[in-house]
């Protein structure tokens, strides 16, 4: 891969370099600091090291993010808030088909896009290994756990997570209501329930982490129940809402917020093994079009002032893993959540291809 | 009729063309000149390739062999791989359909031709009122073309034909389209107009009124061939094949033996095969055994007596009468066979009339063999 | 029509006109060639390779994919199942329309003529969208009224087969009634007057005489029909995925945008699916030229009018039926859902809001969306209506050989669904060296290209309607091909090129199924932008959505409609 400009060659030899040299053990952002040509700014209330005015200049941003419509404009429309003059536009597709997308274009020599927001660690590890990510270390980072970075840092981070339970349709609902996660498979709700597709970074956790502690029939019997299969959390409520749909398997938390808000007759049930819980992960791109604006959104995003945006805008209602995040505008704490991650993100990583397999042909496809 | 300058060059030639239409052959070698200032009228029944043959020559169909000379000089030749586009021969046509651009004025259609070839508006201006005039439409110059009736459209037509001057006039049956009486008045305007600009012309007509009367040689064509070509009156007095004498005037064909033995004053005699005898003119075609004669309706004569001093005199019985008009049409029975007379109405002959049937013996045509006719 | 080729001599006198023509007809040829072949090249390369998929070019070629095509049985069968089933809804719907309308004395029936096209105007999407709030088992209006009435469960199911091809069927239906119309419109009434005289009844002459005359035409609408109804993507999407019913096109879509994508098996199904409707359109062509066709002489006659009298009340209620099927229902619906919280069919007071309205024009795409669809409508009919007209004259007017061959590129694009081609053109032109991927400018590629049916068709039918012997009359008043073209052939066709150009205005502004693979950021288009909205969004902002395109594009038709007739009254001299 060539770079474009000088300045990028620099500081990417310099982080190289530094990373080679004999100073391992001493905190990467200490080395980083000594390598840059500049001291962070402050612009509005947070720290940056990107050049606000080129990035005013500039102009522009491009963000390829998972998010439902009414998610990835909120978001865009945080940042635009707060910086006017530059315009952003964006593309959504849930993260397979987003991820496969952003593949293709580049692999034909197409670098059009500036940040990518996923919903699954797996393709974000991949983009990692094949440099698609741009180094860049944002002194907001100090706001984070070294599990909620890319390792080693500059790479991605978790923006977010979106826990997810069992919900259900209070008024259409038939008996009992559902307590745990082994409810999801009662036959009565066959043809009634709902789930997301095979390109949904929540789903693939969901099957791995349901595998793990209910083994591998567990998704045969779900097959027979014949699940409608949705894009966006959005339209899995909507459906919820109307009755098309008695239950959904992957009941979201920000869904649910902002169904019940609207006067949905919805309810959220957490089972005691846990929520699902993938984590959202923001990067800024390589040889992306917009450099300064990229990493001027990355900042923005890891700072408090973006998180506090990406946990009150109702079409995202994120849970922050930010150390000094306020509670969620429901007052509930990620922490008070028991979340089901998975403990091994390689090992994770190698069972898509598993996963697609059985998701597909669950759906038919 | 002008005066026909005989050793003057010919101003069209058409050499062995052939033209296919589709796969199908259209025109399968067809060879006649047009001398300056001379109408020639290609005349023939729908399918016959008359208007196949004009198109080529115009340039709007692509022969597939033969040659087209104007002038001399090759438009088309299938030999030398010489083809000129339509618009490069200098040539003019009216159309079946008239073509009258309907979003133009008379004016502007009239003009298109010398906008073409660059003339200076006030030439155009006077040559087109010049043009108009001559076909009476002069008040009709700013009219939307599309407000015309069809004898003034086809007025229009032929002004804009040859205000520019062309050396050739090109016709596509003009006239079928316009009802008879219009169509009888039309042609001699055509005629007349013809002669004063001394243009050369093509005409493609299947009406044989027509061409006899505005044609100064008449090519008749049966299926992509030509037939005969003459003048009027030797295509109409002499026809040389059963076709000809049949399309050309309505025509009773006799055919029978030769009889040699019979032959006097150079007459030839020949026998049908009901008895009867009848004396012809040979008129330089090749006498064989069995020959065909062709009489016209018109030149049968019906007499209450025999008449004297003619070889060609008898009995007949009238079977039936068919008044037409102008004229009656009567079938009598002549030996075995029937043969139409066509006579003047005024004194009606009732059927079942025992009368007398004569014919000049130069009026009985011999016609040349079949194969040789239809080769 | 085959002429044995002659050069002209180089020795004539400079044929200008020749080399204009020449130049401009096989440079136009090219175009169309590229346009087309290009993707289809790469599409048949896709479904070939059975190598690495990730390899470009492909490392090895087999059959493999197309015999992987027969795992999903189920998807071939759905595919046919509401193709047939729509067809025959259509023909039923577009019979009975254009019996009423061409045959009888119903009150109204100029109006009810004009009003016939605007279901092809609202897009097949709008009517998925309206009739999935209408027909859902649970949620749809019409079920809750039902059950409001008293009824148990649902009365009807939009999700299904049937209700899939019920939408197909009224929404893409139009082009039957078109068809087949035009079958009625062109046959000689004194047919059945002969009969009549001969004292045969009403019903009698209908069935013996009429029926058979008929019907040749109505086959090959059938085979029309059914061939669009095998690629029709928006109303499958709408209302088979969410409910896991699948048909072809939605399977390629969905294999596409999976991860890891499925393009070799995407790229089988698309030319499975094409082979099949190249067959189809073969067939159809056949049946259309054949003999048999004694009644369609090319004059339009005035079809004889039944006087059915007190039945015509019936049939105007008939008709009135079918425009609130699919016009009025539909758009009431939307409106109604998008002024509410939470669309249902009996809301509260509290239920209704403004608020989805101030949402959706908020919404970036929805505004860059609705402008880069006017500009590309303007675009692509203003660029594709000289193009087509140049090869409707080529195919049908030049004399040039190998122009006959040229009709079948152009006519390529017609059997392939939008949704397979626009898959070729995505593989093809993300590799071109010109960086056009993503940008309109491959959208603009992209309408051209699959619109060429549609602007050629338009065209040539109004340029075979000009006797040709005015334009072989300029020829003979000595005028170059140039001169006459613009002096006599583009007036007498000005208002056709103006009817074009509208055509291809709204054809592009409705497409979805090529449009939906070749967005990028930048180049957001309205229709594929309410798809997103829908998979994206709650149904009321959806709904929204399509309202206020709809009203746009309403308007903009209007003004233009307005425009062009004052235009299209005065061709220029």
């Amino acid at each position: 891969m060539t770079d474009i400009t000088n300045r990028r060659l620099t500081r990417r030899a310099i982080l190289q370099g530094a990373t080679a040299l004999p100073l391992l053990g001493i905190a990467a952002p200490a080395v980083l600091a000594q390598g840059m040509s500049k001291s962070p700014n402050k612009v509005l209330d947070f720290l940056t090291n990107a050049d606000v005015a080129k990035a005013e200049q500039e102009g522009q941003l491009v963000f390829y993010c998972h998010e439902n419509e009414a998610g990835t404009a909120g978001i865009m429309e945080g940042f635009h808030n707060d910086f006017p003059k530059i315009k952003t536009s964006y593309v959504r597709a849930q993260t397979g088909a987003l991820y496969a997308k952003i593949l293709a274009e580049r692999q034909a020599g197409r670098f059009d896009v500036d940040v990518l927001q996923l919903s699954d660690l797996s393709p974000a590890f991949d983009f990692q290994k094949k440099n698609g990510y741009e180094h860049y270390e944002s002194p907001e980072s100090t706001g984070y756990k070294k599990d909620n970075l890319s390792s080693p840092n500059g790479y991605f981070f978790w923006t977010g997570v979106d826990p997810a339970g069992i919900a259900y349709n209070s008024e259409k609902l038939t008996g009992n209501a559902p307590k745990g996660w082994k409810d999801i498979l009662d036959s009565r709700w066959k043809g009634k329930i709902s789930c997301k597709i095979s390109a949904s970074g929540l789903q693939f956790v969901q099957w791995y982490a349901l595998r793990k502690i209910y083994g591998d029939g567990f998704w045969k019997e779900f097959a027979k129940l014949q699940p409608h299969a949705l894009d966006s959390r959005v339209q899995l409520f909507d459906r919820l809402a109307k009755g098309d749909d008695m239950i959904t398997a992957v009941g979201e938390y920000p869904a649910y917020i902002l169904f019940k808000s609207k006067g949905a007759k919805v309810e959220f049930v957490a089972p005691p093994d846990g929520l699902v819980a993938t984590p959202l992960i923001v990067g800024a791109v390589n040889k992306a079009p917009h450099p300064e604006a990229s990493k001027l959104f990355v900042d923005w995003a890891m700072s408090k002032r973006g998180q506090a945006w990406y946990q009150t805008n109702p079409n995202l209602y994120y849970g922050s893993v930010r150390t000094d995040a306020p509670p969620m505008p429901t007052g509930v704490k990620l922490s008070d959540f028991k979340l089901l991650y998975p403990n091994d993100w390689d090992e994770y990583a190698s069972q898509q291809a598993a996963f697609l397999k059985e998701w597909n042909g669950i759906l038919g496809l | 009729m002008p005066p026909m300058v005989a050793s003057s060059k010919p101003h069209i030639e058409v050499e062995n063309l052939e033209v296919n239409f589709g796969a199908v052959p259209a025109v399968r070698g067809v060879s006649f000149t047009v001398a300056p200032g001379q109408q020639l009228t290609l005349l023939g029944p729908s399918g016959c390739g008359k208007t196949t043959t004009l198109r080529a020559i115009a340039g709007l169909e692509k022969p597939v062999g033969g040659e087209i000379r104007i002038d001399g000089a090759p438009v088309y030749s299938s030999a030398r791989q010489i083809n000129i586009p339509a618009e490069k021969r200098g040539l003019s046509m009216v159309f079946q359909s008239y073509a009258i651009w309907p979003h133009m004025t008379v004016f502007e259609n009239v003009a298109y031709g010398l906008r073409v070839r660059r003339t200076p508006s006030a030439e155009i201006a006077e040559k087109v009122d010049h043009a108009l005039g001559m076909v009476q439409m002069r008040a009709f110059a700013g009219r939307r073309a599309s407000q015309l009736s069809g004898g003034q459209q086809q007025r229009v037509a032929l002004a804009r034909a040859f205000v520019f001057s062309p050396s050739v006039l090109l016709f596509d049956e003009p006239l079928s389209n316009l009802d008879a009486k219009l169509r009888g008045d039309m042609r001699l305007e055509l005629r007349e107009l013809q002669h004063r600009l001394g243009i050369t012309s093509v005409y493609v007509t299947h009406d044989l009124e027509e061409a006899l009367a505005m044609s100064d040689r008449i090519v008749v064509m049966r299926d992509g061939l030509v037939e005969q070509i003459g003048t009027p009156d030797d295509i109409y007095g002499l026809p040389r094949s059963a076709f000809v004498a049949d399309f050309v005037g309505s025509a009773n064909l006799i055919r029978g033996r030769h009889r040699a033995d019979l032959s006097k004053d150079g007459l030839i005699a020949l026998e049908t095969a009901g008895g009867q005898l009848i004396y012809g003119t040979a008129y330089g075609r090749p006498v064989g055994a069995e020959l065909t004669v062709s009489v016209r309706t018109v030149h049968l004569q019906i007499c209450p007596q025999p008449p004297p001093g003619t070889p060609n005199v008898w009995p007949v019985r009238v079977e039936k009468t068919v008044f037409q008009g102008d004229f009656s049409q009567l079938h009598v029975a002549w030996g075995d066979q029937h043969l139409v007379v066509r006579c003047a109405a005024m004194e009606p002959v009732p059927a079942g009339s025992e009368v007398y049937m004569t014919v000049e013996p130069r009026r009985v045509v011999l016609l040349a063999p079949e194969a040789a006719a239809s080769a | 029509m085959e002429r044995h080729p002659r050069p002209v001599s180089a020795a004539a006198p400079s044929a200008g006109s020749f080399p204009a023509q020449k130049l401009a007809g096989y440079g136009v040829a090219a175009v169309a060639a590229v346009l087309v072949l290009y993707p289809v090249f790469y599409l048949l390369q896709a479904a070939f390779d059975t190598g690495d998929p990730v390899a470009r070019p492909p490392t090895e070629y087999g059959v493999d994919n197309f015999a992987a095509v027969f795992n999903y049985p189920q998807i071939l069968l759905n595919t046919l199942t509401v193709s047939f089933a729509a067809t025959v809804m259509a023909l039923v719907i577009g019979f009975v329309m254009a019996w009423i309308l061409a045959r009888t004395n119903v009150p109204g029936r100029r109006v009810f003529e004009q009003l016939m096209v605007v279901p092809y105007y609202l897009t097949p999407l709008l009517g998925a969208l309206a009739w999935s709030m209408l027909g859902q088992p649970e949620s749809g209006f019409i079920n809750q009224v039902w059950r409001a009435l008293g009824g148990s469960e649902h009365i009807i199911d939009i999700n299904t087969a049937y209700g899939i091809a019920w939408v197909m069927a009224l929404f893409e239906g139009s082009v039957a009634f078109v068809m087949i119309a035009a079958v009625m419109k062109s046959m000689d009434p004194s047919l059945e007057e002969a009969s009549q005289v001969m004292g045969a009844s009403r019903l009698r002459t209908m069935l013996r005489v009429t029926l058979p005359l008929v019907i040749p035409g109505i086959l090959g609408a059938a085979i029309f029909v059914f061939a669009e109804m095998l690629g029709s993507f928006a109303v499958a999407l709408v209302l088979g995925l969410p409910s896991r019913y699948y048909v072809i096109t939605t399977a390629i879509y969905q294999f596409v945008q999976q991860y890891p994508p499925r393009i070799q098996l995407a790229a089988a199904m698309g030319v499975s699916l094409f082979a099949v409707m190249f067959v189809m359109l073969f067939l159809y062509r056949r049946v259309v030229t054949s003999g048999s066709y004694v009644t369609i002489t090319g004059k339009a006659f005035r079809p004889r009018v039944v006087d059915v009298g007190r039945l015509r009340y019936l049939l105007f209620a008939v008709c009135v039926l079918y425009l609130l099927a699919a016009v009025v229902l539909p758009l009431a619906t939307l409106l109604f859902a998008s002024v509410q919280k939470i669309a249902v069919a009996f809301p509260s007071a509290d239920n209704f809001t403004l608020h989805n309205f101030s949402a959706a024009m908020s919404m970036n795409a929805a505004r860059s969306a609705l402008g880069n669809s006017l500009i590309l409508g303007f675009a692509t009919a203003t660029i594709g209506v000289p193009l087509m007209g140049l090869l409707a004259w080529l195919i049908y007017r030049s004399r040039l050989p190998g122009a006959g061959l040229i009709e079948y590129v152009v006519m390529f694009p017609q059997a392939v669904p939008r949704l397979v081609f626009a898959f070729g053109m995505m593989w093809a032109w993300v590799v071109f060296p010109i960086p056009i991927y993503g940008t309109m400018w491959l959208l603009l590629i992209a309408y051209l290209t699959v619109f060429l049916p549609l602007g050629v068709r338009t065209i040539s039918g109004v340029m075979l309607q000009i006797d040709k012997s005015l334009e072989e009359c300029a020829q003979m008043c000595g005028a170059s091909w140039t001169f006459r073209t613009r002096t006599v052939t583009i007036p007498l066709l000005w208002p056709g090129l103006i009817a074009a150009w509208l055509l291809l205005f709204i054809a592009s502004i409705r497409e979805l199924g090529a449009s939906i693979l070749l967005m990028g950021a930048h180049s957001k288009v309205i229709t594929p932008a309410i798809v997103e909205s829908y998979f994206g969004t709650a149904s009321e902002l959806t709904a929204t959505l399509a309202l206020i395109q709809t009203l746009v594009i309403g308007a903009a038709m209007i003004v233009l409609v307005a425009f062009t007739r004052r235009v299209g009254a005065h061709p220029i001299d």
